[in-house]
C-alpha cells in the first residue's frame, strides 16, 4: 500500500492499464463499451416503435420500417466485414478486440433491430427467410462466443501437456508395437489387429466428433475379440488398451476442436445466405413496390 | 539380467541387417557416447542419455541421465517405467527402441531408425473440423446462388421477358411470372384473394409501384371523395418523416398520399379489408374548416361528441325542380304537395283502421309497412303507389264493365283522369232487367241509339273533382295551370339523407315510431326524419365503451368514402360495382316524371 502511494502510482496503474487491456477479453473491451452502444441503440428503437404512430399499421414500408431496415442492412453489411478486418493485421484504434467486441454486442442488437424491422409480419416468403437467417446467424454467434469463453480451458486440460504431434507419435508408438507384440496371433485375431492398426485415427465423420461416439472403432472391435489365454494375447490386449485410452484422448480433442469450430461452418456460410437474401429482399420489396 | 540387443539397419538397396547381441548386467546406458551399452551416432542424442535399470518388481525404470527428456511411447518424459510384458518404445532422436520381454525371460530392446514423417503437417490438418465437413465457401457459394437465382433471378427474369395482358376484373387469369409468390408479404384481403397467383395483374412494370389506373381498371365508376385539389388541401400536413419518405416516394415515381394505394394497403392477410378507422376521417375532418375556409362541410369527429345535426333533403316548395338540403338547426316544413296525416291513418281506434279492418287484405288496424317497403339494400323505401297504398279505401272505382269487373279511374295525370271521367256519361247503359229493347232505329246499335245516362254522374265531372273539396283534393292540393284546375305536383326526394346510409335492417328490432313520429305527425309537412339526438340514444364515437344499450359507431358504420350514400357489402359483390352510386339530385321519380311531362 506504501508502494503504491510512494511514487509508483503512476507507472503501476499505468503498467497495470497496458496488462489489463492486453488480457482482458473482447466481452469486457473498454468497459462493455459496445454492450453501452447496442443497448442503446435497442432502446431508441424500441421507443421509437411504440412512440411513432405509424399508419396503417407498423412495418417495414413505413418511414420508419425503412429506417430501422436501413440500419439493419448497414450493421449487417458491416458485420461481415470482420471476416475481411480480421485478415488485416493494423494497431490503433480501431483494433480487433474492438472490432470483435463491436461485432458481437451491436450483432445482437440486430435481434431487436430486425424484428421491429418486420413489424411481427412473418410468413413463407424471401423477406423471412432474410430475418430467419439473420436469427440464425446471430444464434449460431451466441453460441460461438459461448464456445469462446468455455472450451478452451477443457482443450488445454485434455491435452495433458501433450501436443497434437506428440499423441500421433503416441499411436504410432503404440501401434509400431502391437504390431510386433501380435506375430504370435492366430489369423483371426491377427486379422482384428490388422483392422485395428489400419483404421484411420481420424475416421469417422462431423457427427461421431460433434458426439465423441464411433460405433465402428476397430480398436474396440479388436479388444472385444481378442482372447485372454496366452500371454502374446494378454500382451496385444494391454497394447490394444494403451491404444483405445490415447485413440480417447485424441478423439476427446477432435471432440472439444469440433465443438469450438462447428458454428463457424453455420455461422459464415449463412451469413452469406443472408447477403444474398437481403439483397433479394431488398431488390424484390421495390421491383414490385 | 540379460538384454538381447537387437539393431536393425538397412543398406543402400534397402536390404535389412540385423545384428544381436546379448548383454548380462543390470542396467542398460543409452547415449551417442561410444561408452554407452547402446550408442547411437544421432547430434539430436545426448552424450550419456538415458539409462535402463531393472527394478526388483521386474519392471525398468527409465530415467534421463541429464536434464534433456526423452520419449516413451510417444510423450517426452525424463522418467517413466515399462512393464517388460506390455512392452514400451523408447524415442532418442531418429532411434526408436523398442522394449519387451521375449519368452525366454531376456528382455529384448529392438533399435530401428525412422525416416522423419514429412507429412506431419499434414496429419495435424486432420485434427481441424474442416477435413470433416464441406468448406465454408462453397456452402456459402451454394446457397448465396440458390438465394439469388431462384427467389431474385428467375422472378425478375420471367416478369421482364413476359407478355404482358389485360387485366381481368374476375381475377382467372394465372400469372406468368415464376417463383414470384416468395416476394409476396402476405396473403391478400378476402377481394383481391384470387388474384393471389398472378403479382403482375397489380404490380404492372419492375421498380414501380402500384398505379391508381391499374386498380381503376377493374373498379370502374369509383367515385372520387373530393376533386383531388380539394383533398390535398383538406389534408393535415404530414410528419416529417411521413413527409420525407413521401418526397422520396414521389420522386421515384409513387403515386402519392391520395393514390389509391396509401390507404388501401394489401398483403394483409386473407380477411376483409377493415373499413376506415375514426381518426382517417377525423384526421381531416376534426378541423376541416381550418384548411378549406370555404367548405360548407361542418367539422365531425366523433359521433357521440361532434358530429353536425343532419341536414335531410326536402322540398322546401311546391313544385320546386330539386330538393334542397335543410339549413343546420332548423324546422323543415316540407311541400310535397300532398295531404296525409299519419295520425289519420295510424290511430289504432280512427276510421282509417276500422275501415282496415273490416278489409280483407289488411284485416288489422294500418301498418307502416302496409304503405312503406325496403328497397333491397334494406337502406331505402320503394316509391309509395297509390294504386297499391291507397286505394284499397281510396278507390278508384269509376263504374262495371261490361265483362262484370269493374272500370278504375287511371291516377297520376290530370289528362288521364279527364278522359277516363269523360267515357263514365257515354258509358253504356244498364240492360234493363225484362227482355224488351227499343224498338227499330232506337234499339242499341240502331241510328238513334243513344245512352242515357242517370243524372247523378254529370255532377262527377273534371272540374268538381279537381276543385277545392272535389275528390282528388281529399289528398292533393288544387292548383290552376293555364287557366284551367289543375293538381299541385307531388315531389318526394328518394333519399333524405343522401351524404350516409342508414341500414332500416340492422334497427328491425326498433318499432318505426321509436324514431320517425308518425303516429303523432298532423299533417304531410312534417319531415319525418330523426334527429342527431335520437340516434345518439344508442350511437356514440368509436371510443365509446361497448354496453348492452350503447354502440361505439366509427364513421364508417353510416359514410362510405368514394360514394357517401354508398355502402360495400359482400352481398351486394355478385352484382358488382361495390358502390351504389348515389341518386342523381333532381332526378327524383314523381317530381321528375311531372317535369318532363311539361312543356
Amino acid at each position: 500500500m506504501m508502494a503504491t502511494k510512494a511514487g509508483g502510482t503512476g507507472r503501476f496503474t499505468q503498467d497495470e492499464k497496458r496488462r489489463d487491456s492486453d488480457h482482458v477479453s473482447f466481452l469486457k473491451h473498454r468497459g462493455f463499451r459496445w454492450l453501452w452502444v447496442a443497448l442503446a441503440l435497442c432502446g431508441t428503437a424500441i421507443l421509437g416503435y411504440l412512440m411513432i404512430d405509424q399508419q396503417p399499421r407498423p412495418n417495414g414500408g413505413s418511414w420508419y420500417g425503412y429506417t430501422l431496415g436501413t440500419i439493419g442492412f448497414g450493421l449487417i453489411v458491416w458485420l461481415s466485414l470482420l471476416g475481411v478486418r480480421k485478415r488485416r493485421i493494423t494497431t490503433g484504434q480501431w483494433s480487433l478486440k474492438a472490432w470483435t467486441s463491436a461485432h458481437v454486442y451491436l450483432g445482437l442488437s440486430l435481434i431487436v433491430i430486425g424484428t421491429l424491422h418486420t413489424g411481427f409480419q412473418i410468413g413463407w416468403n424471401v423477406h423471412t427467410l432474410a430475418y430467419v437467417l439473420m436469427l440464425l446467424v446471430i444464434i449460431t454467434g451466441i453460441y460461438g462466443v459461448i464456445a469462446y469463453a468455455t472450451l478452451p480451458a477443457s482443450l488445454s486440460a485434455n491435452r495433458k501437456e501433450m501436443t497434437r504431434a506428440q499423441m500421433i507419435e503416441a499411436l504410432t508408438a503404440i501401434d509400431r508395437q502391437l504390431e510386433s507384440a501380435a506375430q504370435p496371433l492366430e489369423r483371426t485375431e491377427a486379422d482384428l489387429v490388422i483392422n485395428a492398426l489400419g483404421q484411420d485415427v481420424f475416421s469417422g465423420g462431423a457427427l461421431a466428433r460433434l458426439t465423441g461416439r464411433y460405433p465402428g472403432c476397430a480398436t474396440a472391435c479388436a479388444l472385444g475379440g481378442m482372447g485372454r489365454q496366452s500371454e502374446a494375447e494378454q500382451r496385444v490386449v494391454a497394447l490394444l488398451e494403451k491404444r483405445r485410452e490415447q485413440l480417447a484422448q485424441i478423439r476427446q480433442q477432435l471432440r472439444i476442436r469440433a465443438l469450438l469450430e462447428i458454428w463457424l461452418f453455420i455461422h459464415i456460410p449463412l451469413t452469406i445466405a443472408l447477403i444474398a437474401a437481403l439483397v433479394a429482399h431488398v431488390i424484390s420489396v421495390f421491383f414490385y413496390w | 539380467m540379460a538384454f538381447l540387443i537387437r539393431t536393425i539397419d538397412f543398406t543402400a538397396a534397402g536390404r535389412e541387417i540385423i545384428r544381436d547381441r546379448v548383454v548380462e548386467q543390470a542396467g542398460l546406458t543409452i547415449g551417442r557416447a561410444a561408452e554407452n551399452d547402446i550408442h547411437l551416432p544421432d547430434l539430436a542424442v545426448e552424450q550419456r542419455h538415458v539409462r535402463i535399470d531393472t527394478r526388483p518388481d521386474g519392471t525398468l525404470a527409465v530415467s534421463a541421465v541429464g536434464t534433456l527428456g526423452f520419449g516413451l511411447d510417444g510423450r517426452t518424459v525424463t522418467e517413466g517405467t515399462i512393464e517388460p510384458r506390455t512392452g514400451g518404445e523408447i524415442a532418442l532422436g531418429a532411434a526408436r527402441l523398442a522394449v519387451a520381454r521375449e519368452s525366454d525371460g531376456t528382455i529384448s530392446v529392438t533399435i530401428r531408425q525412422v525416416v522423419a514423417d514429412e507429412g506431419k503437417g499434414d496429419v495435424l490438418r486432420g485434427f481441424s473440423l474442416a477435413s470433416k465437413l464441406p468448406s465454408k465457401r462453397s456452402v456459402s457459394w451454394i446457397f448465396a446462388g440458390a438465394i439469388m437465382l431462384l427467389l431474385l433471378m428467375v422472378p425478375v427474369a420471367s416478369h421482364l421477358l413476359r407478355t404482358p395482358v389485360k387485366n381481368d376484373p374476375k381475377g382467372e387469369t394465372p400469372g406468368q411470372v415464376v417463383m414470384d409468390a416468395a416476394w409476396s408479404t402476405g396473403d391478400l384481403s378476402l377481394r383481391h384473394h384470387s388474384l393471389e397467383d398472378n403479382c403482375e395483374s397489380c404490380h404492372v412494370a419492375a421498380f414501380e409501384s402500384v398505379q391508381d389506373e391499374t386498380c381503376i381498371s377493374c373498379h370502374e365508376g369509383t367515385g372520387d371523395h373530393a376533386r383531388a385539389g380539394r383533398l390535398a388541401a383538406g389534408m393535415p400536413s404530414l410528419s416529417t418523416g411521413d413527409a420525407l419518405q413521401w418526397r422520396i416516394a414521389q420522386s421515384l415515381g409513387k403515386e402519392g398520399p391520395l393514390g389509391c394505394v396509401s390507404c388501401h394497403t394489401e398483403h394483409e392477410g386473407e380477411v376483409r379489408q377493415q373499413p376506415a378507422s375514426e381518426a382517417f376521417c377525423s384526421d381531416c375532418h376534426s378541423d376541416l374548416d381550418t384548411r378549406l375556409t370555404d367548405t360548407r362541410l361542418a367539422d365531425a369527429h366523433d359521433f357521440g361528441k361532434a358530429h353536425p345535426q343532419f341536414r335531410p333533403a326536402y322540398y322546401a316548395s311546391f313544385g320546386a325542380a330539386k330538393p334542397v338540403r335543410a339549413a343546420p338547426g332548423s324546422t323543415p316544413v316540407e311541400k310535397s304537395g300532398l295531404k296525409f296525416p299519419h295520425d289519420v291513418h295510424m290511430d289504432a281506434k280512427g276510421g282509417a283502421a276500422r275501415m282496415a279492418v273490416s278489409l280483407p287484405d289488411y284485416g288489422s288496424p294500418l301498418e307502416c309497412k302496409d304503405c312503406h317497403s325496403l328497397t333491397p339494400d334494406k337502406i331505402s323505401f320503394t316509391e309509395v303507389k297509390m294504386e297499391d297504398a291507397c286505394e284499397s279505401c281510396h278507390s278508384l272505382v269509376s263504374g262495371r264493365t261490361a265483362a262484370g269487373g269493374f272500370s278504375k279511374l287511371r291516377h297520376g295525370d290530370v289528362k288521364d283522369l279527364a278522359e277516363d271521367l269523360a267515357r263514365i256519361g257515354s258509358g253504356p247503359r244498364a240492360t234493363p232487367a225484362s227482355n224488351r229493347t227499343r224498338p227499330g232505329q232506337f234499339a242499341r246499335g240502331g241510328a238513334y241509339a243513344a245512352d242515357f245516362g242517370r243524372p247523378v254522374r254529370s255532377f262527377i265531372d273534371l272540374s268538381n273533382a279537381l276543385a277545392p273539396g272535389g275528390i282528388c283534393t281529399e289528398c292533393h292540393l288544387p292548383a290552376t295551370r293555364d287557366g284551367r284546375r289543375d293538381l299541385m305536383a307531388v315531389n318526394l326526394p328518394d333519399r333524405f339523407l343522401t351524404t350516409g346510409f342508414f341500414s332500416h335492417e340492422a334497427h328491425k328490432k326498433e318499432e318505426c315510431t321509436d324514431c320517425h313520429a308518425a303516429d303523432t305527425s298532423k299533417a304531410a309537412t312534417d319531415l319525418l326524419i330523426p334527429d342527431l339526438k335520437s340516434c345518439r340514444d344508442c350511437h356514440l364515437g368509436a371510443s365509446a365503451v361497448k354496453t348492452k344499450k350503447i354502440v361505439p359507431s366509427s364513421c364508417a358504420m353510416c359514410h362510405a368514402y368514394h360514394v357517401p350514400a354508398g355502402q360495400w357489402s359482400p352481398e351486394a359483390a355478385k352484382d358488382d360495382p361495390h358502390y351504389r352510386p348515389l341518386p342523381v339530385a333532381g332526378e327524383t321519380k314523381v317530381a321528375a316524371k311531372l317535369s318532363r311531362a311539361k312543356p
